[in-house]
Parts: C-alpha cells; structure tokens; sequence
C-alpha cells in the first residue's frame, strides 16, 4: 500500500512512494507551467523515486511520469 | 493579406502541431519522407521542418512542423514560436489549417493545446496517433463521440506503422474544399466578464484578430515580435484599466477547458491499465537507479566511442584507398599540367577530405538519434540534472553536450529547449570545448602517431583508450569553464526541469535514419563547401609565391642536391619542399612561426593552423595538399607521410613526442571553426558572445599546448 501524505504537506517533503492529490502551487510561474503539462489541481501524484546526485524527483501524475527539481516539487502543495 | 491573395501566393499550408512525445516528427516522415528541409523561423533560430506532400487529388501540400508544445503560454522559445506565429493572421508561415497530433493513450493530457489552437479559427483536425500501441493495449477510442464533443473531425493514425496516412489526406482534402465557407466553431473556452472586456479591447489593437487571439495579446504583449511600441502602449493601458490579472486569467483559462474536454475524453475513449508501462517502469528501476543508472550511461557513451573509433575504419578506409586511386589514375592519365595539380591536389584531396568523415558522422548520429528515439534521452536529462545544475547547466544541456561530440553546430542549435537563457548560453559557450567530429581526423592523425595500436584489458584498443582520454579532456575544461562562466553571468530568470518521461519505445527505424541522412547531407554541404573551397585556395597558395622566391628556391635546391649527391627522386622532393617554403603559404606559415615556436610547432603546422580556422578537418586537408605537393609520392596517406618528415637540418622525426601533444591539446581547446561562431552569434544574437567564446578558447589552447610542450621537450 503506498502512504499517503498529509494534507498541506509540498510535494517535496515526500518520499519515495508515497502519494498525495494537487491542492494548489506555491509559486505561480512553476504553478502555470505544471498546469500547462497536465499537473492540475486534483492530480494524483505519487514520487517514484529520486534522482543520483542528490538530484530530482520521479513523479507520476495521473498516468504519466515527469521528472521535477526539487524547487519544482517543493511548488506543490497537496491536499 | 486576404485570404485570397494568401492562397494563390502559396500552396495550402498546414501545420503540424502537439504536445513534446506525441510521435509528431513520425507522423511528419510518414507525410513527407525525404521531401523535407530544415530552415529557421524568421529571427531566430528555431528548426522549421518543412515537407511537401499529395493529397488524394494531387493538391499539393505544405506541411510546416511546429516545435512539441505544451500550451500557448510558453516556457521556451521553441513555445513562444508557436504562439507568435499563431497569434499573428499576417505571419508568413500563418497555416491555413493544421494537423494537431494527440498520443491517444494519454489524451486527457494532450489535449489543452487542441482546444486553443481551436479558439484560434484555424481549421484543425486532431489525429489520434500510436493507434498501434492503442490496439495492442486495449484502448477503444470513439472517433464520432470525440469529434461531437470537441467539434473538430477526428482520425486515428499511427506514425510508426503508416497506418491510417491516408486517412488523414482524404480529411485534409475535404478540410480544403471547404476552406472557403465553413465558419470556425464557438469558442471552446467562455471567458468571464472581467477576462472578456480585456481580451475584446485587446482584439481592436490587432486587425484581423479573433477573441482568442486578443487575449493572446493581453497576456503576451510585452514579448510579441509583431506588435509595435504603439501597440504595446495600447495594451498596458488596457491591461491596467481592467484591472486584468495575467495569472488569474491563465489559470481559470487552462481548468475551464480541462472541466470541459475531460468529460468528452473519459466518454470516448477507454482505457485499461497500460500494460507498455510496467515493462518502463521495471526498465527505470535500473536505468535511473541512482547508483547502476550513471553506471549505465556512461558504458553506454564509452560503447558509443569505441563503435566510432572502430566500426568506421572499414568504410573509411575504403573512402581513403578509393581517392589515393583516383588520383594516381588522373596523373597517370592527365598530362602535368596546373590542370592535373588542381584536380589531384585540390579538387579530389578535397573531396575526398570531405566524404572521409561520413561513417564516425552517421554513427554518432545513428546511435544518439536511436537513444533518442527510445526515450533514454530524457532520463539522462533527468539523472544528470542536479549535477549539470551545480556547473550552471541544465538537464537538458547533456543532450547539447553529447551531441556536441559529433558536431558543435547541432548541439548548439539543441540548446533551444532550455528555457532558461542563462543555462542555455553557459551551454552554448562551453559545447564547442567538447571534442567534436571535426577533431577526429586531427586526432587520428596525431594519435597513430604517438600511440601504439595495442590492445589492452584483451577488449580495448589503446588508441581507442587515448581518444577516449581526448574527449575527457574536452569534457573537463567544458565543465570547469561553465562553473567559471556560472560565476561570471547573473540572471533573474527562472529556470526549469519539469520534463516528461516517456514511455520507452522500440525506435523508429525510418526517423533514426532520417535524422542520420540529414546531419550527413548538412555536413557535406554545409561543413563540405568550405572544405573544398579551402582545398582549392590552399593548392593555390600553396603551388604559387612570389615569382623571385620561387626560381631562387630551385637554384638553390639544385645547388644542395648536387652538394649532397642526392638520386633523382631525393632531388624531386627537395626541391618541392624548397618550393612550398617559398610559396604564398610558406609565407604565411613563417610569419607566424616565432609565435607557435614554443608550442612545438613549425611553419607547415602554422599554415594548417591559419586554414583550418575555418573548420578544424582542414587541418588534415592542408597537411595533406602541403605534403602531397612537398613529394612526388603523393598517394601515401598523411599520417605515413608525417611519419617519414624528417627535420631538414638534424635528420630526426619532426614530429616528435611533444610536438604531436602539443598540436593534439591545442585541437581539444581551441575555437578552430567559423561555422560554430556563426550559429553562436545567431543563437545569441550579438557578436559579442562569439568573441567570448573565441578568445577565452584560444587563450586555453594556446596555454595548454605551452605547458605541454615545455615539460615535455
């Protein structure tokens, strides 16, 4: 089963495996551009994992899968 | 323009647009084939394929592929592209209608463009592409349902297969004949009030523009090339007397049309759990693992290197033997005349300069394109992001940095997907230190001098190993300057990731190959014309000099021969050398000579270094020309040749040890192409940027080849 993260938490304090739904963006430009990729308000996202080097995050939205910096998934705040 | 002028001036016009990873540029091959080109969008430098194509009644097609985009408010400049073209009636690649190509597997993410594009008045259809992945999947997708939902014909294809092509012009045809009366469907999307009043105020500015389009303007105003200051003027005021809010107005924007075409979508198609993605998944586990994945790559890259350096003997050395043939047949067959030195000295030293260089070419090409086509491209990205972050680079940049290994030119022009101006001119400046294909020839030249080919480890090639080495090089002082330039440059700019990943797919042989065709015919005749144009004005240069200098260094040859007792052929070839040291360029070369005197180098290697800054292969072209006119041999290669060079006065190798080093440091960090400065100042705009790049090159170059020849001598 995976976790899931508690409401008001951002994307980016979640670990590999857990999921969470798209409340709203912290930052509005990162915000108009998930949306425009698909990243809305009521998306299911779960982090796959994270990237070598300390680096990104591995995310699945709905049905397909996005890389994001850690700003980039720190800009999501879930439900 | 009217619409009337607009469709006897040009052939019916349609652009092919959809989101990055739709499969557009296989559905683009599958229309156009080899009837295709690349040129720029005016201004910039954004890559417009353009492709004719038939429909059923022979009308001939226009197709215009747009860069992949997301939505009409745009993050890169391949975005902003489309929405300064689109948004503009009077731009001259405005299509009369337009192909958007959707991944049926994942439509409710790919259709937002759709319904903007819609808003625009451009007839669209919307083709529902991968209907062979669809198929195997289980995906049902009701055509009628969807095409009565959004108001637009639909119609399902598959750009890998072909499938359903036709389909797709017997819909363009009728889209055609009815270009002239059918009127454009409602607005997808219904503005509020507030959002109304700005973008009908916004829509008066602009002659000819639609609602949508006015909106369009409201948001984008202070970027859009076609607007005049006057206009722009007009649009603030607006802007600020409704009280208009850029963000706000986006965002009610992007969810109304979602709230809307989500419904149609879950109605028409079904989808069950893909079963394509597992097997991704299970390949990513180990592909960005964060220890075995940049294990992985870089196998994969030294893989990529060792396949250059060794599969492309065979068909290079075919070219070479073929062209040291030919020329052998001219002087045996042409009387010596400057006819027959032109042709063999020249024309097919040239040539055959040129065409050498087409197997390591198209294999880097043909492997990176394949990892493209793959999707193993964008992981990399991925996995490479935070590290390229540190050096003030993008993810993406690796895909510049990489491709920079067969050619700066490409790899530069790449750079246009990194959003972020900053990281895309920190990449644009260091690329060209990576070593690219241009440097081969000079490499291979140089390193079967001074290493020997054994194998090592029983698997590795030890020239293969030192080419390897060459390339780190490039790659190290590429990655340090960037982390300089990181520090230097400042920007307020926000910078993304934010990169989908798609699912892996077999590769489309037929793109693969296209890509391959085109980075080859690129270089022949882009790279390949100043080429020969520089083989032909080196035979001249090279075969004449002032008239005095020439005859008294005959004279004197004769004189040294007779002295030395030298046999008819020792005599030829002094007097050759003697004869090229008295030319136009062994002018030239001496001149500079005290300056490259303590890298090693002498006046002959002055004279390549002088020609080959139009393009660093020359290097090898003019080493050939100058020895093949300093000896009556002339069919040995240039490597042998330079081998046999002894120095006139102690009888040793002239190129020795630290000579060759020397010369091989210099080709890693000097900025030794015209062609790579031309696109940098057309990417950035300025000369500025290219001067940077050109001196700070030469300044490394000159430095790294100092120090290592005066340790090493």
């Amino acid at each position: 089963m995976v976790a899931i993260i508690a409401g008001g938490k951002h994307l980016s304090e979640a670990k590999p495996g857990m999921a969470g739904v798209v409340s709203h963006y912290v930052d509005d430009q990162a915000g108009s551009k998930l949306m425009s990729m698909g990243v809305l308000p009521g998306s299911h996202v779960i982090v796959v994992r994270k990237a070598p080097f300390g680096g990104g995050w591995y995310v699945k939205v709905d049905n397909f899968y996005l890389a994001l910096r850690k700003e980039e998934a720190a800009s999501i705040v879930l439900q | 323009m009217e619409d009337g002028t607009r469709q006897i001036t040009r052939p019916f016009t349609v652009a092919l647009l959809g989101n990055p990873n739709c499969g557009k540029s296989s559905v683009f091959n599958q229309l156009t084939g080899l009837r295709q080109k690349v040129g720029n969008f005016p201004g910039v430098t954004v890559d417009k394929k353009l492709g004719k194509t038939a429909l059923p009644d022979n009308t001939e097609v226009q197709i215009v592929d747009f860069p992949g985009t997301y939505s009409f408010y745009p993050t890169s400049l391949d975005e902003r592209i489309v929405v300064q073209t689109l948004s503009n009636p009077f731009d001259e690649n405005y299509p009369d209608a337009a192909v958007y190509i959707a991944d049926v597997t994942r439509l409710e993410k790919h259709l937002l463009l759709l319904t903007q594009l819609r808003d625009l008045g451009v007839p669209v259809i919307l083709a529902l592409n991968m209907a062979d992945v669809a198929d195997r999947e289980g995906v049902e997708a009701d055509i009628a349902s969807l095409s009565r939902g959004l108001e637009v014909p639909v119609v399902k294809l598959s750009g890998r297969t072909g499938f359903g092509i036709e389909g797709l012009k017997r819909e363009l045809q009728r889209l055609h004949s009815e270009l002239s009366f059918k009127k454009p469907p409602p607005l997808f999307y219904t503005p509020d009030e507030a959002i109304l009043a700005t973008a009908e105020a916004a829509r008066e500015i602009v002659p000819g523009a639609n609602l949508y389009q006015g909106l369009l303007v409201a948001h984008h105003y202070a970027w859009l090339p076609f607007l005049t200051d006057a206009q722009r003027r007009l649009v603030a005021d607006i802007i600020q007397r409704n009280r208009f809010e850029p963000l706000r107005s986006q965002v009610d924007e992007t969810m109304q049309r979602y709230d809307r075409f989500t419904p149609i979508v879950r109605r028409a198609i079904r989808t069950p759990l893909p079963a394509g993605r597992r097997v991704t998944d299970r390949l990513d586990e180990l592909l960005t693992h964060s220890v075995a994945g940049p294990v992985i790559f870089f196998a994969l890259m030294l893989l990529i290197f060792q396949a250059i350096y060794t599969w492309a003997t065979y068909p290079m050395d075919l070219i070479e033997a073929f062209f040291g043939l030919a020329g052998t047949l001219v002087q045996e067959n042409l009387p010596q005349s400057w006819f027959s030195g032109l042709l063999t000295d020249g024309i097919l030293a040239g040539l055959g300069g040129i065409l050498v260089f087409i197997p390591q070419i198209a294999i880097l090409f043909f492997l990176v394109s394949l990892l493209e086509e793959i999707g193993y491209m964008a992981r990399a990205a991925y996995m490479f992001d935070r590290l390229m972050q540190y050096f003030g680079l993008n993810g993406r940049s690796i895909v510049a940095l990489i491709s920079g290994g067969a050619c700066a030119i490409p790899a530069i022009m790449s750079t246009r997907t990194i959003g972020n101006w900053r990281e895309r001119l920190i990449t644009i400046l260091v690329t060209p230190l990576i070593s690219c294909s241009a440097r081969i020839p000079v490499y291979t030249v140089l390193i079967g001098f001074v290493v020997p080919p054994k194998i090592v480890g029983g698997l590795f090639n030890l020239q293969g190993l030192a080419f390897m080495g060459l390339y780190l090089l490039g790659l190290a002082a590429a990655l340090l300057s960037a982390l300089v330039f990181k520090w230097i440059l400042k920007t307020r700019e926000h910078s993304y990731l934010m990169l989908e990943l798609p699912e892996y797919r077999v590769p489309v042989m037929r793109n693969v190959l296209l890509t391959v065709w085109e980075k080859v015919r690129s270089f022949v005749w882009e790279a390949g014309r100043i080429i020969m144009a520089i083989s032909i004005v080196l035979w001249v240069l090279a075969s004449y000099g002032p008239k005095a200098d020439m005859d008294a260094a005959r004279q004197q040859a004769l004189v040294q021969a007779r002295e030395q007792q030298l046999g008819e052929t020792e005599t030829e070839n002094l007097i050759a050398a003697r004869r090229i040291e008295a030319s136009y360029a062994g002018h030239i070369g001496k001149f500079i000579e005290p300056a490259i005197r303590p890298l090693g180098f002498d006046w002959k290697i002055g004279i390549a270094l002088v020609t080959s800054f139009a393009a660093r292969e020359v290097f090898v072209g003019t080493m050939a020309t100058i020895y093949s006119i300093g000896s009556a041999d002339d069919e040995y290669s240039v490597r042998d040749r330079m081998a046999q060079e002894r120095n006139p006065i102690t009888g040793k190798p002239a190129y020795t040890l630290a000579a060759s080093l020397s010369l091989l440091i210099f080709y890693v960090f000097a900025m030794q192409c015209m062609s790579t400065l031309a696109v940098v100042r057309r990417e950035t705009k300025s000369w500025k940027w290219p001067l940077v790049q050109f001196a700070y090159m030469s300044g490394l170059a000159y430095l790294g080849s100092l120090l290592t020849y005066q340790l090493l001598a």
